[in-house]
């Protein structure tokens, strides 16, 4: 009984020393420390002399490459904050859906690009790149749901996610199995080599491409969510699952369709990465994978506008963040770190923004 | 009454392995086996005084050479390469490359491959695998540098077992303070090959700045060092060091910051798929008439297959150039074509022409020192064995002429050669697959 | 009670898949040589029976009919398996044909692994279609030993069972055990032929052996079996009895097993201290933390730089910026303390995480770790990529811990049996119980007085200075460190280590290294495929066994219930009664709790 009457005692004298705000000191003091070593960071950058500091058009390369890379990040994010939206799940082999939709059009690819087809007919060939990837991934990502996920659709968090990490690893070393540990070159039409110059600035067409493909895409994607039945149901079952069965709406068919249409972003992501760096592997999935649902994090996981900002805001950090701040405190090899960088700053907005830029805010939320 | 039992068991099962705990050998370095009750009749080898021990191989038992090599995963092309040099080495014993294996001194030679995993860890299972076996008379590995420092070359050097490697190139290896007695290399040291690089650029290219990109792997970091030290002697500008990681993809920002330094040459020492992207995406970024070079990491089928086109004059690798010695006229018009027949394809990586001589080194030693006691039982003394091979003296291989240093490098004369993409001398390269620039230096041409 | 004829089909169909799918994979065309028994028995056609063998053991489970579970009887059981390898064999045969119709050379274009050795393995090097019905033979074949399997009377069943499962084993270490045959002083070649596989007679004697074994084992009854078992329980001195039996065996094990198997069991017991640590940050306290190689990397660098490491350069070596000269026994507790410093300083930001976001922001704190280790940045400290070199060896009383594997695994053991110590004590205090209450339900634990921030640091304070410790033994073990060895796979490894033997479970720590770094350790054939089996083995656990091989009692409750409060749409009220009671006087670690249900 002794042990009883003790508790509460602490308790009031924990409360005590948690009435001042340490929190809210702290946080003060952080976020004024950061933003001191930023802005010096990127004035020591930018007041650099002239033999070693980068011109107007390199930062403008650099905000370029940003932005194609981050819209790639962009969509595959959008697949797993779909997911996390309905399933409340880290879908970690996500990734590798998109790394299957990359060989499944590759192989065509390599075959179009033998016979002339793919320079001959760059639409037609691109047409037939995307819809294989998009049924390739759309196939794995319906498969991993069904096999992996779906036993464990009631389980604590921890379990299914675990399962998406064995997940990963296996499709990962399938792939290798499969299709060889080499890096395959993957053939760019013609057509799309070589810049455009748009408002006097030379863009690689690729790269066009790429924004413009995010654009649309993300576009469809909230009207679908927004107008369609399907989409309503989405929502309907992200909000609240149970009362949405209640509803008469069939949640297994949703889950789905949610991993389906997951899949068909990765897919498009899939041939437009392989079409900007050339190339695929069996572990091209790995980092980028991370590297998206860290932007899904980062912009507020669960919305969509938040994926597709956390993906460009990615893009641009690894491209910018070693170039501004890192080279201004004469960091070597300030690239090296842009990974560290990223993660740095995630775990920086999750400090001040549990929930994400676009999340509420709360930490309850998760 | 079952309890009773039941401890009686116990305590049977504890006696006997105590008593086998205590009939067990203790490792203490020795290569005899307990069972065979002490040395044969050997009259000129004295086992007993050599700190290592003997091996010994009976009659009709084959004469046991083990592989260390990277067979699996990613650089899975550099271990089953060698391995390939090592076979062909082996078929060679009969004075011809006819797919029927030789023998020494009568006895078969049987390959025993381990795998060096391409890591520390992998380098130390291995080792410890082929250490425990009195049976190995030498090892042929490793692959990749950072299985054999302080880790391969340590525990098998601590029983005297030969550590003969095709393709370490880090300096660490064969320096003062790290190298191991009973380690040995064919391959060549690394500052070599990034001083003949630099002198490339700098004297026949003409340029004086460049700029270097490694990944994280030691190879590609020795390597960018070496280039850069003797680059800066010669009077040149290093305009960037840059770091990138095997896996990363994105290579745009980096070489944009490299961009802006406007180096003459960029050179990325690195392993595939890196090496391709990098001479893939600088293309668009790097300005008009950047040069780029690889090393023997990047000389391989993968590259050609990623690559794809490039303009000519833009990439270069260094390697080995073995088609330059007297041993040329067999290495291109024997050695090759029976690497085709055997194997099914061009060589994949360079190192199987220094696996190739340095198994051969290794059974010229083995028919030096072993000990035939008359009817067919060999005896080799360890010691004597690294005696052998440490006084190879004026060797001719393949990779060239063979003299083996106290500190372990037995390629003192390395030629490099600098091929132009895509003639290069792998599968799928254009042919003629010749060097475009060749130079042969020694350890000490470049350490002043 | 038979088998409808629906799940025949099913089973059968998917086990025609499994077998392409190893196919394709490359598992025949690398085992097909790799003999186990005698000549003709290899691994390759082990795997050719293996897809029609698990089918029909899947086909022929028990069913619950009408609320009752039913087996299946002996013969139907048998019949329905040869049936499941019958559809198995004539799919995958068909596969088969379709692959040498269609040209190997065509299909190798996408999956290189086709080709016609393959084909020739495949048909017996009869070519199709005459090898086929052979191939189909040997599917019914798995099919029927399914069965058997599943349907066999108890008696046969475990004697047989083990006896295969020891024959395989010994047959599959074929290049270990003659090693500690020789290092003993016998000779082994009655047992193994030389280089190959067990010898008829060998593998005779082994299945016999166990097979007896275990029959006798089963004989002895279960009242024999149980009166053991209480005796130990009961009688302090059979306690220490066994205690010292244990303490006896783990001492003479590297003795009698050999260089090579000590240190596959180095190698285990870094992991298990790996595991022991996690398990408190993830098992104990319920912190999903996805970054453990942060505190592995620590440890070992850390180590390094205070024993007098340097660091490789291309000229040789180099004095790192920072450097001691102490002696391992010194260096050892300030990484510890050091290590739970950066474990505070990890858990800090973290606190008010949950779930998925703690796993990725500790998965980025492990990341940046992993990525400055190679970071020219840190290269003066730690010497970048081509990392440090001269780790202490530790000697000590003519024991040389890093040339010596078996003298490390005394020095690991020493470590591990510390960890679990207190590991053991920390999950029977005050403190356990108040990460029990703050794993289970963290506001009511906060409205009962638990200062939740308090023992998150905590756990992540002693999970890292116990991680650490692995690092730090991990670095002495290799004498060299480069940063290849720290990265993601590391946090990945010890996390399936901690789940596979059971979450919160330390017994289960030590069977899950085991498992998981043992079995690869000791059959490096394998290693190709060892992150294939990984994934595959944390998807199948997770789905078949969440709660691990050796479960902890409470945590395996919590895992087959919805998950309390953290969802948003989570509705529970059992719970809450235990989540009180842990906190109250007398709350044990939850087996006692049973009167509360």
């Amino acid at each position: 009984m002794g042990t009883v009457t003790q508790e509460p005692t602490r308790g009031g004298q924990l409360g005590r020393l948690e009435r001042l705000p340490w929190r809210r000191i702290i946080l003060v003091v952080l976020s004024v420390l950061i933003l001191a070593v930023v802005l010096v960071g990127a004035y020591r950058t930018l007041t650099l002399p002239e033999d070693q500091a980068y011109s107007g058009a390199r930062w403008r390369n650099f905000i370029i490459l940003g932005l194609a890379q981050g819209s790639i990040y962009a969509l595959i994010a959008l697949g797993y904050t779909l997911v996390y939206g309905i399933l409340r799940m880290i879908n970690f082999a996500h990734g590798e859906v998109f790394m299957f939709g990359a060989f499944g059009a590759f192989f065509f690819a390599d075959a179009y690009e033998e016979s002339g087809f793919l320079d001959s007919n760059p639409i037609a060939s691109l047409a037939i790149l995307l819809t294989v990837a998009m049924l390739t991934s759309m196939g794995v990502a319906v498969l991993l749901e069904r096999v992996a996920y779906r036993p464990l659709r009631n389980a604590p968090r921890l379990v299914p996610l675990i399962t998406a990490i064995g997940a990963s690893l296996f499709l990962r070393e399938t792939a290798r199995g499969f299709f060889g540990p080499q890096t395959r070159g993957f053939g760019v039409p013609t057509a799309l080599e070589g810049t455009w110059t748009i408002f006097g600035i030379p863009v690689d067409r690729i790269q066009v491409l790429v924004l413009v493909t995010v654009i649309i895409a993300m576009t469809l994607l909230s009207l679908f969510i927004a107008r369609t039945r399907t989409g309503k149901s989405m929502r309907a079952v992200a909000a609240d699952s149970e009362i949405a069965s209640l509803m008469g709406i069939h949640v297994d068919r949703v889950i789905v369709t949610t991993f389906a249409i997951g899949g068909l972003l990765a897919g498009v992501a899939a041939v437009l990465f392989s079409l900007t760096f050339e190339s695929v592997n069996f572990f091209m999935g790995f980092r980028p994978g991370i590297a998206a649902f860290t932007a899904a994090v980062l912009g507020g996981i669960g919305s969509i506008t938040g994926a597709a900002l956390g993906g460009i805001l990615l893009g641009l950090l690894q491209s910018l963040g070693p170039a501004l701040i890192l080279t201004g405190y004469e960091i070597p090899s300030p690239f090296q770190l842009k990974d560290a960088f990223t993660f740095f700053v995630l775990v920086l907005v999750l400090i001040f923004r549990p929930g994400g830029l676009l999340g509420t805010g709360d930490a309850e939320k998760v | 009454m079952r309890d009773r039992r039941y401890l009686a068991i116990l305590a049977l099962i504890s006696a006997l392995t105590l008593v086998a705990a205590a009939c067990g050998d203790d490792d203490d370095g020795g290569g005899e086996t307990a069972g065979t009750g002490g040395t044969a009749a050997t009259g000129a080898v004295d086992c007993e005084a050599d700190e290592f021990g003997c091996v010994e191989i009976a009659a009709g038992a084959p004469i046991q050479v083990a592989s260390l090599l990277s067979i699996s995963g990613e650089t899975a092309f550099l271990g089953t390469d060698s391995n390939n040099g090592i076979t062909l080495a082996i078929d060679d014993l009969d004075g011809s490359l006819d797919a029927t294996p030789g023998q020494v001194l009568g006895h078969d030679v049987e390959l025993v491959q381990e795998d060096d995993g391409c890591s520390a860890e992998g380098g130390q299972a291995g080792a410890t695998a082929l250490a425990a076996n009195p049976d190995i008379v030498a090892v042929i590995g490793t692959s990749c540098s950072s299985s054999a420092l302080g880790v391969a070359d340590t525990i098998l050097g601590d029983k005297g077992i030969l550590l003969f490697s095709p393709s370490n190139t880090n300096p660490g290896l064969t320096s003062e303070e790290a190298h191991q007695p009973f380690y040995f290399r064919t391959a060549h040291n690394d500052l070599i090959q990034g001083a003949i690089v630099a002198d490339y650029v700098f004297n026949e290219l003409g340029i004086d700045t460049a700029a270097t990109i490694n990944d994280e792997s030691p190879y590609a970091d020795g390597l960018a060092a070496a280039f850069r030290g003797r680059f800066e002697s010669l009077g040149g500008t290093i305009t960037a060091e840059e770091q990138v990681n095997s896996a990363d993809t994105d290579l745009g920002p980096v070489l944009n910051s490299i961009a802006e330094g406007e180096p003459g040459a960029v050179y990325g020492p690195n392993f595939n798929p890196v090496c391709a992207l990098t001479a893939t995406q600088g293309l668009d970024i790097l300005s008009e008439g950047t040069v780029q070079l690889g090393s023997d990491g990047c000389l391989e089928s993968a590259f050609i297959e990623t690559a794809g086109e490039l303009p000519a004059g833009y990439y270069y690798a260094s390697s080995p150039d073995l088609t330059v010695f007297a041993e040329g006229a067999f290495y291109k018009d024997e050695f090759l074509p029976a690497y085709q027949d055997q194997f099914g394809s061009r060589p994949t990586a360079v190192f199987h022409a220094h696996a190739y001589d340095a198994a051969n080194i290794l059974f010229q030693a083995i028919e030096e020192v072993a000990v035939d006691d008359g009817s067919g039982n060999l005896t080799i003394s360890r010691t004597a064995l690294r005696d052998a091979v440490q006084s190879t003296a004026d060797y001719e291989g393949v990779t060239g002429v063979i003299t083996c240093t106290p500190l372990g490098d037995c390629a003192t004369d390395v030629t490099i050669g600098l091929f132009e993409y895509p003639n290069w001398p792998v599968e799928g390269g254009e042919e003629p697959a010749d060097a475009v620039y060749t130079d042969t230096k020694t350890l000490e041409d470049v350490q002043e | 009670m038979g088998v409808p004829s629906r799940s025949i089909w099913r089973g059968g169909l998917i086990g025609a898949i499994a077998a392409i799918y190893v196919a394709l994979v490359g598992l025949y065309t690398r085992f097909a040589d790799l003999e186990l028994v005698g000549e003709q028995i290899t691994l390759g056609r082990l795997l050719l029976v293996a897809p029609a063998l698990v089918a029909a053991y899947a086909v022929t489970r028990p069913r619950v009919v009408a609320g009752e579970r039913r087996p299946v009887a002996f013969g139907r059981g048998v019949l329905a398996g040869m049936l499941t390898g019958l559809v198995t064999g004539a799919v995958f045969a068909a596969a088969v044909w379709f692959a040498e119709w269609f040209g190997t050379d065509r299909i190798r274009e996408v999956f290189i692994q086709i080709s016609d050795p393959l084909i020739a393995f495949l048909t017996f090097d009869k070519g199709v279609p005459a090898g086929l019905p052979i191939l189909i033979a040997l599917s019914v074949l798995g099919g029927t030993v399914g069965g058997l399997a599943r349907t066999a009377p108890a008696q046969a069943r475990a004697p047989l069972a083990v006896g295969t499962l020891a024959v395989l084993a010994m047959a599959l270490l074929q290049r270990i055990i003659p090693i500690v045959f020789v290092e003993l002083g016998f000779e082994a070649d009655w047992l193994y032929a030389p280089s190959r596989g067990l010898t008829w007679f060998g593998a005779a004697l082994v299945f016999v052996a166990a097979a007896g074994v275990n029959a006798l084992w089963h004989r002895s009854g279960e009242r024999t079996r149980e009166r053991v078992r209480s005796t130990i329980q009961e009688a302090p001195a059979a306690k220490l009895g066994l205690l010292v039996v244990i303490i006896a065996v783990l001492a003479i094990m590297p003795l009698l097993l050999g260089t090579v198997i000590s240190e596959v069991l180095g190698q285990v017991m870094i992991y298990v201290l790996l595991g022991i640590g996690l398990n408190i940050v993830v098992g104990y306290a319920g912190l999903l933390d996805l970054g453990y190689v942060a505190f592995f990397a620590f440890g070992a660098y850390t180590l390094g730089l205070l024993t007098g490491a340097f660091l490789n350069t291309t000229t040789g070596a180099a004095e790192p910026v920072l450097s001691g000269d102490l002696s391992f026994y010194v260096a050892i507790w300030i990484v510890a303390l050091l290590a739970a410093g950066l474990g505070l300083l990890i858990g800090a930001p973290v606190l008010r995480l949950r779930g998925d976001y703690l796993a990725i922001v500790t998965l980025g704190l492990g990341e940046i770790v992993s990525i400055i280790t190679a970071s020219r940045w840190a290269q003066p400290l730690i010497g970048g990529p081509q990392g440090m070199r001269g780790v202490t060896k530790a000697e000590f009383a003519g024991f040389n811990f890093q040339d010596n594997p078996q003298h490390f695994y005394y020095l690991a053991l020493a470590f591990v049996i510390l960890a679990l110590f207190i590991s053991w004590r920390l999950a029977g205090s005050r403190i356990g119980r108040a990460w029990n209450a703050m794993r289970e339900d963290e506001q009511v634990a906060e409205a009962m007085g638990v200062s939740t921030i308090r023992f998150k640091l905590l756990a992540f304070a002693m999970g890292g200075a116990i991680g650490s410790l692995g690092g730090a033994l991990f670095a002495v073990n290799l004498g060299s460190l480069t940063p290849t060895s720290f990265e993601l796979l590391v946090s990945i490894t010890a996390l399936a280590v901690v789940i596979l033997g059971g979450l919160g479970s330390l017994p289960g720590v030590v069977v899950g290294a085991l498992v998981l770094i043992g079995l690869p350790g000791l059959l490096r054939e394998f290693e190709e495929y060892r992150l294939l089996i990984y994934g595959g083995a944390l998807v199948a656990i997770m789905i078949l066994r969440p709660q691990g091989l050796i479960p902890n009692v409470r945590r395996s409750r919590e895992l087959h219930e919805e998950e309390v409060e953290q969802d948003a749409w989570g509705v529970a009220e059992p719970d809450d009664r235990e989540a009180v009671a842990a906190v109250l006087p007398g709350g044990g670690l939850g087996v006692e709790r049973e009167d509360l249900e």
